[in-house]
Order: structure tokens, then sequence, then C-alpha cells
């Protein structure tokens, strides 16, 4: 190569060199920039964390401290039914203790009080590096151990959730955890909502009314006792919006301490009013009633069936309890609670047609509420025409006292099923529902329901001068496939005043037994129908209702269809 | 007397003095501030790493991790200065024979390796002290990708790309047999913004960066620990529980920290002192020193790239803007794992973090960033290349 030649390569290596090294520079820019961008991006999200408001920096290094406040829980007249306060704790650092754990362990329980030194030193002396001592301490005390001046123990504080109530409404509030977690109940259900740090002052209002409560648990319990029942549930029920005004679930327990025993249905947690599904017997002839009157299978109440011999069912019989052996009305059907006349009568109305009335009354489905408890209806493995007669009657169907309270609810108020609820609605909330029966078929059921306190298997249910109507319901429990004689589930489902109904009633009674006073009976208007009778008797005047010896429901046309009965004005 | 008086000034011929007025000064200035940042920032971190690493056998010393990381600061800092002053030709055989034996180390690593925390085998352990031979082999593989890919710059005929393409596919196959994610993603991201500079078409760049897509979404399909790692990071299911700690740290903190030795949420952090060490920063220092290191690392790079305008020398050029995206991206993609921003890597805070092998590792890449970018700082670049060829 000449020296030219040579010079002209070299300057266009150079060239190329410089031109690629141009480009090395802009593409460097190009990542200086992506650089900025990261920082960019850091520094947006450091202002953002820091910015927002600094958790709890004590002692942010265990977890409880974490646990906010909740949101209180009150009933519909604001008065409280779960709260929040802050409670002294006593942890330990084992690595930071100075004195002698034995002698630091002697000094804690004099303070506290009720703990073992032996107990309290192995605590001050785990490996470990953190654990709590006292989860509660007075505050008194607080001040004591803070004054020991040990570096290794900690006092702080806590968020602590306490119900005033106790054991009131247990199953329907439920409890919260020592880590502020809801585990039951609403405080499960509404746990995000009762969390959330930004509505922690703003109450959630039940529709509960915690007097209407007070006297349900005590009636309830107070039968549950006099008849030796193993459970039992009552629920009081708007009828005009669905809102629960009490609710209860017997046995109890305390939310402040809740012990976990027993298992299933023996578990005081267990929520026969909104988990527990049972058969509810005859309860549900009322519904078998509004369906037939709804689709045109009963059009007047003279009409009837021949209720004399039982109907046989392959090798199963459906029988009368109180057997007249005769042709019956409607009306004597229904207040003699013939089984024979109401499963004829559903054979009319049809397997199709009752499932679709009792899904609209929200009986096949769980319940809607604002509970995690919810039970989920049993159905007939086949949904027949035996399945059809033996549900006309409340058997082969389990659902919840709930939703039988639901379903009569929407049978007394005009025909409109509304959904239950736990919150307490405002005037501009009032729920539109959904119509099942029309006015006319409503209040045909309700003059039914009303002769069955008068004048049928219901009396014990009355309270004087507030026009009590409703249904008894004796069921035998299903027992190694066949049903036990003597394990009885009980319910009167009830809603007064009849002449214009406001509130539905159920109480339920988990095998009660017979005594003395009710002649060895332990069926329904024996054991469940007093109830209702005193808690209306009590409750009729906090919640507004007056009293009537003028008012009532027109019973003529019923009576009229009534063999041997006298018109009792 | 003489001789003290004219130390350091620009009449000094000696071979400390060359270095002095050479070395990129505001650089070298840097990174001592963030191993003094760090020296601080362990201080703090330590009694958290003390307590949480004590067992029941054994029991650390609050200010053990301090100790230690004075003695790798007093290690690493003359190893830095040291691999600084090296010509440009030794470093560059530096480079090449750490990489071979780097990659060696990597080999035998299923066979010797000491089983780290995560299911990963990380480690070799020599001497009582646990090495780490991917963070040694990082800085290598930088100026060894350099090299080739400077032979681009004066013929683009050369395959230079597919050369270092190939050293790169062997060490990333070497990583996931670890498997170690983070360093896999690293090193790649580093060798293509070498490549990039290097003269890589957009339409391989497009390629690759597909191809780096699909690679981690292999990883999350097949590798358990690492689809564990995302998955907890996207759910925010499971256990979260290491981001959380370090987000509440952070926030505990607020503007100005809680003061020096004040913080309590640094003793639930992971690993406080190395991958969660800017969570520890943040609660005691606030998010204004947070932010400082972050424009620091900033700095850093710009610096680098900056100086890098006036380099004529390809194989400097992509040398040391590899090297400086090392550090940016090691430096950003700790600090965004403790932002909870990215889900965890097991990536250390350059020079803040504890010591270790990554500590050294990273004294020998900037000794080496340092060498590279030393000359004359009176001088600018000629205007015109032309010029210079004219003298010639």
């Amino acid at each position: 190569m000449s020296p030219a030649a040579l010079r002209t390569l070299r300057i266009q290596l150079a060239g190329k060199r410089q031109a690629h090294l141009r480009r090395a520079r802009q593409r460097m820019v190009v990542g200086m920039a992506l650089f900025g961008c990261l920082t960019l991006l850091t520094g947006a999200r450091l202002a953002d964390l820091a910015l927002r408001e600094p958790v709890g920096v004590a002692n942010a290094h265990n977890l409880w401290e974490r646990i906010g406040p909740r949101a209180p829980i009150v009933d519909r007249n604001g008065s409280d039914l779960a709260r929040s306060f802050e409670a002294y704790y006593l942890a330990v650092k084992p690595q930071q203790l100075i004195g002698d754990p034995a002698e630091i362990a002697e000094q804690i329980a004099r303070i506290i009080g009720e703990r073992d030194p032996a107990d309290i030193q192995k605590k001050l002396s785990h490996r470990g590096k953190w654990a709590y001592v006292e989860r509660r301490v007075m505050p008194r005390d607080a001040q004591a151990l803070k004054a020991l001046g040990e570096p290794g123990l900690e006092i702080g504080r806590e968020w602590e959730r306490v119900y005033p109530n106790g054991t009131l409404a247990a199953h329907t509030i439920g409890h919260a955890n020592a880590d502020g977690e809801g585990m039951a109940g609403l405080e499960r259900q509404l746990d995000e909502r009762l969390r959330d740090p930004d509505r922690a002052d703003e109450p959630v209002q039940l529709s509960l009314d915690t007097r209407v409560q007070h006297v349900l648990v005590q009636e309830l319990a107070a039968q549950m006792d006099r008849h030796s029942a193993i459970g039992g549930s009552g629920i009081v029920m708007d009828v005009r919006t669905g809102e629960l005004i009490a609710m209860t679930s017997q046995p109890v327990f305390d939310p402040n301490a809740p012990k976990f025993g027993g298992g299933g249905e023996m578990d005081p947690r267990f929520n026969r009013a909104t988990y527990g599904v049972y058969e509810l017997g005859s309860t549900f002839k009322a519904l078998t009633m509004a369906m037939a009157m709804e689709s045109g299978v009963v059009t007047s109440m003279a009409q009837g069936y021949d209720a004399s011999a039982p109907i046989r069912i392959g090798r199963h019989r459906i029988r009368d309890f109180h057997a007249k052996n005769r042709w019956l009305s409607v009306p004597e059907i229904f207040m003699y609670s013939s089984n024979i006349g109401t499963a004829k009568m559903a054979l009319d109305i049809g397997p199709e047609r009752q499932q679709s009335y009792l899904s609209q009354l929200g009986m096949l489905d769980r319940p809607t509420l604002e509970l995690a408890e919810r039970g989920k209806p049993l159905q007939p493995p086949r949904w027949g025409e035996a399945s059809t007669m033996t549900i006309s009657y409340g058997h082969g169907l389990s659902v919840t006292p709930l939703h039988l309270a639901a379903a009569y609810a929407a049978i007394v108020n005009g025909g409109v099923y509304h959904e239950p609820t736990l919150m307490k609605l405002g005037l501009d909330e009032q729920p539109e529902g959904r119509r099942v029966f029309s006015e006319a078929t409503s209040a045909r059921v309700n003059a039914l329901l009303r002769l069955v306190v008068k004048n049928g298997t219901g009396r014990n249910a009355e309270a004087e001068g507030y026009r009590v109507g409703g249904k008894t319901g004796t069921a035998e429990k299903p027992k190694n496939g066949g049903y036990a004689r003597r394990s009885l589930v009980t319910t009167f489902a009830a809603a007064f005043p009849m002449d214009d109904p406001q509130y539905v009633v159920v109480a339920m009674l988990d095998e009660p037994k017979g005594i003395k006073e009710t002649y060895g009976y332990a069926t329904a208007g024996w054991t469940a129908a007093p109830v209702v009778s005193r808690v209306i008797g009590r409750i009729a005047p906090l919640l507004d209702v007056a009293p009537s010896d003028t008012k009532d429901v027109d019973l003529s046309e019923m009576l009229a269809q009534v063999r041997g009965a006298k018109e009792t004005g | 007397m003489r001789a003290l008086r004219t130390m350091f000034s620009r009449g000094d011929r000696t071979i400390l003095g060359r270095w002095f007025w050479t070395i990129d000064r505001p650089l070298l200035g840097m990174v001592l501030l963030l191993m003094g940042i760090g020296l601080i920032a362990v201080a703090a971190a330590s009694p958290a790493a003390s307590q949480r690493l004590s067992g029941a056998n054994y029991t650390y010393a609050d200010l053990y991790f301090l100790k230690r990381q004075v003695i790798w600061v007093a290690i690493g800092l003359p190893v830095l200065i040291a691999v600084s002053m090296l010509p440009k030709l030794w470093t560059r055989r530096l480079a090449l024979l750490g990489t071979a034996g780097g990659l060696a180390a990597l080999a035998a690593l299923p066979f010797l390796g000491d089983e780290g925390t995560n299911g990963a085998v990380r480690w070799i352990i020599i001497g009582g002290s646990q090495v780490q031979p991917s963070e040694l082999l990082k800085p290598m593989f930088i100026v060894t990708t350099a090299w080739l890919l400077a032979f681009r710059f004066d013929d683009p005929k050369v395959p230079a790309i597919p050369a270092s393409g190939l050293l790169l596919v062997l060490i990333v196959a070497l990583l996931m047999i670890q498997p170690d994610l983070g360093q896999t993603v690293l090193v790649s991201s580093i060798w293509v913004a070498q490549a990039f500079i290097a003269g890589l078409s957009a339409t391989l760049l497009a390629i690759l960066i597909a191809i780096g897509a699909v690679g981690i979404l292999m990883a999350y399909l097949f590798v358990p620990h690492v689809t564990s790692r995302i998955d907890r990071f996207i759910t925010g299911e499971g256990d979260n529980f290491q981001a959380e700690r370090s987000i509440d740290a952070i926030r505990s903190g607020g503007l100005f920290g809680t003061g020096p030795g004040e913080g309590q949420a640094k003793f639930s952090l992971p690993e406080p002192h190395t991958d969660y060490i800017f969570a520890v920063i943040g609660e005691e220092f606030g998010m204004i020193a947070c932010l400082f290191v972050a424009i620091l690392f900033l700095a850093i790079v710009v610096r680098v790239i900056t100086q890098l305008f006036d380099e004529d020398d390809p194989f400097v050029t992509v040398a040391a803007a590899g090297l400086a995206a090392q550090i940016g991206l090691q430096a950003f993609i700790n600090m965004i794992v403790a932002l909870d921003l990215l889900p965890s890597k097991g990536m250390t805070l350059p020079f803040i973090s504890h010591g270790g092998s990554s500590f050294l590792a990273l004294c020998i890449g900037t000794g080496m960033l340092l060498s590279l970018t030393r000359r004359s700082r009176f001088l600018t670049r000629a205007a015109e290349p032309e010029m210079r060829l004219g003298a010639t």
C-alpha cells in the first residue's frame, strides 16, 4: 500500500470511529435520561410514602401495634354495642433486661396479682426478642410497672375491643380477636369498613334496638330454662323494611372473652337464627295458603279438602296431629293444622309453582344479610310431588329461622318481600322490595293467622290488646335417616298487630321437653307460643304499637266456614 | 519540607502525584461520600441485624456489623485506589483474567457452593467468609465486553456483538443454575446498554428486549423460587412481609427521620444491613436523606457519562459507561425494591450495604472505572479530528 493510500485509509477509519463515537455519546445521553427517570420515580415514591401519615413509630416492630381502632357499632338509637379503647399491655425484651429475672418477676406478680411469678419469670427469660407478659394491665398497675425502671420491660398501649352489653347480641355482632381482626358476625363481615382508619370515628349503626333485644333474649332464655331446651332463636323484624329489630341465638357466648368449645351445633357461637337450618314444620302452612290463593287454587274460603284418611306415599304416611277425620274447609285446615288438607292443596299448586314462590320468598338460597354465618337451605334431592306435599307443611326443606321471618314479613305486609338487613335504614333508604303476593292474598292469610291465635293452636301467643296472629310449627328432628319422636324443634311465627301488621316475631326452641304445667306437651303451642306472647306484650309499647280493644281483624268470612265456631266479635 | 510542599502540587511527578492529578476527583469524592454514608447507615442497621441474626447458640454484639464494615472499608478502599492506579492496559488484562477466573468459579459453584438462605447456591466459603463469584465477575465481564465491542467502532463488520453475546449467554446460563434472577437481569441489562452504545441497531435492541421479557416470563413459569417471589409481589398475598416492613420503616421515618438510633421499625426488617438498608436510612434519617442518596447515584452516572463526552477511546467509553451503569442500576434496583415497586431481588445498595464480596467487587469495579477515566484534566477534546490527523 502506498503511503498515500494508507493515509486515506487511516482518515477513513478515523472518520468512521469519530462517527461511531458521536453516536455512542448520543446514546449515552439516552441512558442518562433513563437514570434521571429512575431518580424521579424513586423521589416520587419516597414523597408518596413519607408524606402519608406516619405509622405508629414507638412500637412498630411488633405486629399488634399496627392495630388501629375499629369503628364503634351502635344500635338504632345510638347506644354502644361495640367500642374500641386503648388498653395497657406489658411486654418484655429479654435481651435488654438488666436486673435479675426472678426478682423482676416477683415484683411484676406483686403489682398485677393473679399471676404465678414462676410463669412470669419463664416469659422474662425466654429466648426471643419480644413477648407479651400480660396483655391487659390496669392503668394504675401500668404506672407502677413503669416505676420499676427496667429497660427490658415495655409498657405500651394497644386498641382493645369491648362489648359493653356482653352476651346480648353476641352472634350478630360477633367479635374481633386480640389482634383487631374481625372473627365472627358483623365484626368479620364488615371488617374492612370497621378497620378503615378514615372512618374510625364514624359508628356503624345497626337496625337492632337494644331494648327489644333485651326482652327477646330474656323471654327466650327463660322459656329454654323452663323446658330444658338445648338451644333457641328469636327474631323481631320490621315487616315494612326488612330491618331486624332484634335477633338472638341461644345459648350465648361472651364476645369479650369468647370460648371455643363444643363443635358444630354445640359450640355456643353457632348461630341458630341465621346459620342453623331446620325443618320448621307447620309454620310453612301459611306460605302454602298464600301460594294457593295467589295462584288461584283456592278462590273461596268455602273450598276444602277431604282429610278423613291419611295419604300414603310409598312407605310414608301423611297424618294429622289433631285429626278430625272429615272434610275440612280452608280455614279449618289452617286452624287445625291439617297436614292432609295442606298436602292436597299443595298438589293442586304443583312443584313448579311451589318452587317459584319459595324462591321468590328467598327460601331456596342463603339469606342475604350482613353476616358471614348464613345457612344454605337443604333442599330435597328430587323435588317431585311427594316433596311438594311434605314441604307444604314444613318437612323436607330446611331453612333458617331468618328465612321464615323474612317470608312471613312478605306475607303479612301486603305481599312485598324485603331482604332482611341489620343496618338501620334512613327515611330515604326505604327499600322497594319485590312483590310476591297481592294485597288481597295478604289480607286473607292475615285473617287466617289471626284465627289461629284466637281460636286455633296458637292461643297461647295472644298478647292482650296487640292483635297477634301466627302459626305454630312442631317438627321432629331428623336423626339417623328417620325422625326422632322426642327431639322436637318448635317454632311460632307471628306478626302484630294483625289489622295493620308492623312486626314479625319468630321464636324457636331446639329440643324443649314437656313439663307438668304443659301436661307433658312440648309442642309449639305450649313452648314457643308463650314466648311470642310475652315478647309482644313487652316490646309493643317500646315500638309505639298502641294496644286496642276495639280494633281487630274481621274474621267473619273465616268463621263462617268453621264448623261449630261461634262468632266471637 | 520541599517534598511535602510539592506533594499533590501540579509539579509533582511522582506516581502518587500523577495519579492525583489525572484521577476523576469529583467521582472519587462521591464514592467516598457514599462509603461514609454507608458507615453511618450500617451503624444504624447493625443493632437490628445483630438481633435478627443472633441465634440460640450465638449472639452478635450490637455494633458487630459496624465493626465489620470498618474492616471492609479498610480493605476495600486500598484495593480501589490500587486498581485505579493501574495503567489502562493492565486494567484490561486484569478484566480478561478475572472473567476467565470468575467463569471457572461460577461453573464450579454447583459442586463447591454453599446453599444460601433462599434455595440459591451463590456462595463459596473461602477462609471462613462467603465469596459470591458472580459479584466479582460483574466488573470483569463489563470491561471484557467493552474490549470486544470497541473493535466495532473501527470496523462494524467485526462480529463483536455476537462474540460478547456468547459470553453473556454462558454467564446467564451459569447464573440461572443457581438460580439468581436478579444478577441475570442486571448483567444482561448492562450488556444490552453497552451493545447499544457500541451501535446495536434499534431492531436488534427491540428483539433483545423481547427476549429478555420472554426470559423473565420463563423464569417466572419454571423457576419456583422466582414464581413465588413475583406472585407475592403481584397479588400482595402470602408472605409479603418483607416489603411491608420496609414500607413501614420508611413511613415511620417521615420527612426527617426518627433520628439516629431511634428507629424501631428497622428491628422487623429482613436483612436491615444489606438488602433493606435503604429502609433503615429512610426510618432514621428520613425521606430527604433517601432522596439525597438517590441523587448521589444519579450524579455518579451523570459525572461519568459527561466526562466520556471528551473521550476518544471507544474501549474506555464502553467500559466506563458499563461500569457506571452497573453502579447506577444496582443502586436503583435496590432502592426500588425497598420502596416495594419491584419484587425482592437480593441486590445490595452499592458502597452503602454492609460489606462482603459485593462491596469488594464494587471497589475493584470502581477502581477500574477510575483507572480507565484517568487522563490529563487540563486538555479537552480537539474539536475536529482532522486537525490532529493533519499533525501526524
